[in-house]
């Protein structure tokens, strides 16, 4: 349905963002994780054809929307990380113009507003000008914004960001309904956005794709290579300098680290089950895959 | 404790990121502009410096003073716009925020703003000295080059007005009325005042220093037996009926008094700077009447960005609003159609564009309209025409740029047909400009005034799109509000070569340029506008 051929894209000053991805989608979501820079907001304003890649295709059934981006700009919802408003208007008014923008019919954009605005639940604060909402309302009235046209193909960029707790379940539970027949595209850098609701997890660090599959398949890899141990808080560093760290306690005892090693660090270390911070963890680190200058960049 | 080093690190950072800003360049270009105009060619008859029908021979002193005068004319009235932003920057950026949590006192902030200003407009004067040197050689008339002679008149005549001008920038950012585009309209009101007050010989502290200048050129003449015509000195465009005589001057000697009196101008600006010091609010919201964000739009409607603001920074806690539920089954249950949508997107539009306009404007505006039925004929075309195409000077500004000003850009980047949005967005400002203008076609309609007519429609076409060519261009408001506003004085000065609405009457008749050329100059930057667009759109990122 989506195909993204060779995508490489390279800033003004010779920054490689994207460095030669090819991934394929189908109808489900694909949750894209990576550090900082990685390059996932550029892969997803390629995708959404805000940005040209410097070359590689995007193909959407069949056409090509590098030439022919409004072929899939009118099916497409696109959140980005960080947008703005217009602060005068009332959220209807303002999707009013978008649903416009979209090409929809007068009858049917007013009945989508009025279904998306109850949907995020907007309909108290209709009236007030979107310069007076939170971050988390105008976070809502990005994704109806998003919903506008029905899109077969949704993109959205670290949409968590000024949600609360329960908001972020909820908007997570949205995506995995929305999934079921639409590509949703998610970007984050927080594990647990993705963990409970994407069917495929793509892993990309500076600009490389350097793993794509199915939650278990990726916790398949690092099984039996998640440890816990306890050390005194002056061997600390020591542990952090062997091997990747993923979680740390201080207690009474010690400190409990919990880390990745290929085979037990310590003679008490005790093996745990990974969860897929772990797996994300031990896919960015792994040295077979880096070059020696890679891995000295991705140290933190 | 601040000290020098970091007043200058902190005015140079700023300074840094006002000069990348397109901006900086589009102001840059018109001051090289005024650089070659000031120095026109010896057959010219459109002049910016007269002394009695003549001029000085194109040496260094003579170049060096006219480009210098003119210069800071227009810099104190373009250059305002560049850096009057620099508080408002702070706030958005929430740098603000950041700077105002550091032992950073309040006086050292404002001076190093003033001084950023300073530097961007002193950044100005230099290109237009450096243009005055190429000019000097360009025409030939003296190619002996002095230096000293040269730079002298931009030390003394250009730079305390810039001093001046960088102060009442700082000073009008931070009163909340004059913060928006209403603080644009005073400060042209006031540079106006000050380019003509200052050129008397009683204005205080030397004026502009333009008196003692001509007072030298004056005698300059007196000894070559030059007779001064009727008029005088004049300083600005104005075209003459034959090209200027020429007469050999070697610059002024500034006494002490002129030279202290420069001095004492720019210490009157550190004190303007310095004096909101008393109630600047140190990007507090609680102490601000309103943050300066929300209060621009409020005024009169300059962009206000409300982005997405995951750090829930930006002022009063809203309402609370509740969460959200998505069980399965509440999904959007209408499926889409596509229609003809144009007529809404220019609805949409339209609401973007007049979005804050307080209930005051359109008081006035209704005045207008009403005055415009009321008045005699001859008013109306002269004075009420410019008059209802003034008022929404501020309104017209946003064109073009406030997708980019209200940080839309990336989203509506993914949404189809941008041509189809931009004109809209054009033909958004074309129904503000007819509806304000109704009232004299209405009167020229019923006058049988066909020439009158058709300036009316050029007028009606090109004030969009000029507007919408600077806002795509430059990407902010404020340049379209620096370059329209000294076009609509010259043109109610009875100046018909920049008459594009028929106001400019002789026996009755427009005489202005033909409004087929009015119309096909708007084409020309509505050409602009979509070459622009979609060159933006091919390289986005």
């Amino acid at each position: 349905m989506l195909e993204l051929i060779d995508i490489t894209k390279v800033y003004k000053g010779g920054k490689r963002a994207v460095d030669g991805m090819t991934m394929h989608l189908n109808p489900g979501m694909l949750g894209l994780l990576g550090p900082n820079g990685a390059g996932k907001s550029s892969l997803m304003r390629i995708v959404s054809t805000v940005t040209k890649p410097t070359s590689g295709q995007v193909r959407y059934e069949g056409t090509d929307v590098v030439a022919n981006p409004d072929r899939l700009r009118r099916e497409l919802g696109y959140l980005p990380q960080d947008f703005g408003v217009y602060p005068n208007l009332t959220s209807r008014e303002f999707l009013s113009y978008l649903a416009a923008a979209k090409g929809l019919s007068a009858r049917s954009a007013r009945a989508r507003i009025d279904e998306l605005i109850q949907l995020v639940n907007l309909t108290e604060a209709v009236k007030r000008p979107l310069g007076k909402y939170s971050g988390g309302m105008l976070r809502r009235v990005g994704i109806a914004q998003a919903l506008l046209a029905d899109p077969k193909v949704i993109v959205v960029d670290e949409p968590t960001a000024g949600l609360d707790p329960e908001e972020r379940v909820r908007f997570r539970n949205l995506l995995s309904d929305l999934a079921a027949d639409r590509v949703v595209m998610l970007s984050t850098h927080i594990v647990s956005d993705v963990e409970s609701v994407a069917s495929d997890i793509a892993v990309v660090a500076q600009g490389r794709l350097l793993r794509r599959g199915a939650p278990d398949e990726l916790l398949r890899e690092i099984d039996g290579q998640v440890w816990e141990v306890m050390v005194a808080p002056a061997e600390v560093p020591a542990v952090q300098a062997r091997h990747v760290v993923s979680r740390m306690v201080r207690t009474a005892n010690g400190v409990r680290l919990r880390l990745l090693a290929p085979v037990p660090p310590t003679q008490d270390a005790v093996r745990v089950s990974p969860d897929l911070e772990d797996a994300y963890l031990g896919i960015i680190h792994r040295p077979a895959e880096r070059t020696p200058a890679e891995q000295q960049a991705m140290r933190w | 404790m601040v000290n020098a080093r970091v007043l200058a690190g902190l005015a140079v950072g700023d300074f840094r990121d006002r000069v990348r800003r397109p901006a900086y360049a589009v102001t840059l270009l018109a001051a090289i502009g005024l650089g070659y105009l000031a120095v026109p060619n010896v057959n010219s008859t459109w002049v910016i410096m007269d002394v009695g029908g003549n001029r000085g021979v194109y040496n260094s002193a003579y170049v060096g003073v006219v480009t210098a005068l003119a210069g800071a004319l227009w810099l104190t009235f373009g250059g305002f716009s560049v850096v009057r932003s620099g508080i408002a920057r702070d706030e958005t950026s929430r740098v603000g925020q950041i700077l105002a949590a550091t032992p950073l006192r309040t006086s050292g902030y404002l001076f190093a703003k003033f001084l950023s200003n300073l530097l961007v407009l002193a950044s100005m004067t230099g290109v237009l000295a450096v243009t005055a040197l190429v000019m000097q050689l360009a025409r030939g008339e003296n190619r002996s080059v002095d230096p000293v002679a040269l730079v002298e008149p931009f030390v003394l005549l250009s730079l305390p007005l810039m001093a001046l001008t960088a102060a009442a920038a700082i000073l009008f950012e931070t009163v909340p009325l004059l913060r928006a585009g209403f603080g644009n309209v005073v400060w042209f009101v006031l540079a106006l005042v000050i380019s003509v007050g200052g050129q008397s010989g009683s204005a205080p502290f030397g004026g502009l220093g333009v008196h003692q200048v001509a007072q030298s050129l004056n005698a300059a003449m007196g000894n070559q037996h030059l007779q001064s015509a009727a008029g005088g000195f004049s300083l600005g465009l104005t075209k003459v009926s034959k090209p200027l005589g020429t007469f050999l001057w070697d610059g002024f000697d500034p006494s002490g008094g002129f030279v202290l009196g420069r001095v004492v101008l720019v210490l009157l600006a550190c004190a303007v700077a310095l004096l909101p010091t008393l109630w600047f609010g140190r990007f507090d919201p609680a102490r601000a009447a309103g943050s300066l964000v929300p209060a621009k739009a409020a005024a009169d409607g300059e962009p206000a960005p409300a982005a997405a603001d995951p750090f829930g920074t930006a002022g009063p806690e809203p309402a609370p609003a509740a969460t959200w539920s998505t069980a399965p089954g509440e999904l959007p249950q209408t499926a889409p159609t596509r229609a003809g949508a144009f007529g809404r997107l220019l609805v949409g539009e339209v609401r973007i564009l007049l979005q804050g306009v307080s209930p005051w404007w359109w008081a006035v505006a209704g005045a207008l309209t009403v005055a415009g039925f009321a008045l005699p004929m001859e008013t109306v075309t002269g004075m009420l025409l410019p008059g209802v195409w003034l008022w929404p000077v501020l309104i017209w500004s946003r064109l073009g740029s406030q997708q980019v000003e209200n940080g839309l850009e990336v989203l509506l980047g993914a949404y189809p047909s941008a041509r189809r949005r931009l004109l809209a967005e054009w033909a958004s400002g074309l129904v503000l400009t007819a509806v304000m203008g109704v009232a004299p076609l209405v009167r020229m309609l019923v006058a049988g005034d066909g020439p009158g007519v058709v300036c009316w429609f050029g007028g009606v076409l090109v004030i969009p799109s000029l507007a919408m060519s600077l806002g795509v261009l430059s990407r902010t408001h404020r340049v379209f509000q620096a370059i329209y506003l000294p076009i609509w004085y010259i043109l109610v000065n009875n100046v018909a070569a920049l008459d594009f609405m028929g106001a400019v009457r002789v026996n009755g008749k427009p005489v202005g340029p033909s409004p087929l050329l009015i119309m096909a100059l708007s084409a020309a930057m509505l050409a602009v506008v979509f070459l622009v667009g979609s060159a933006r759109r091919n390289v986005k990122g």
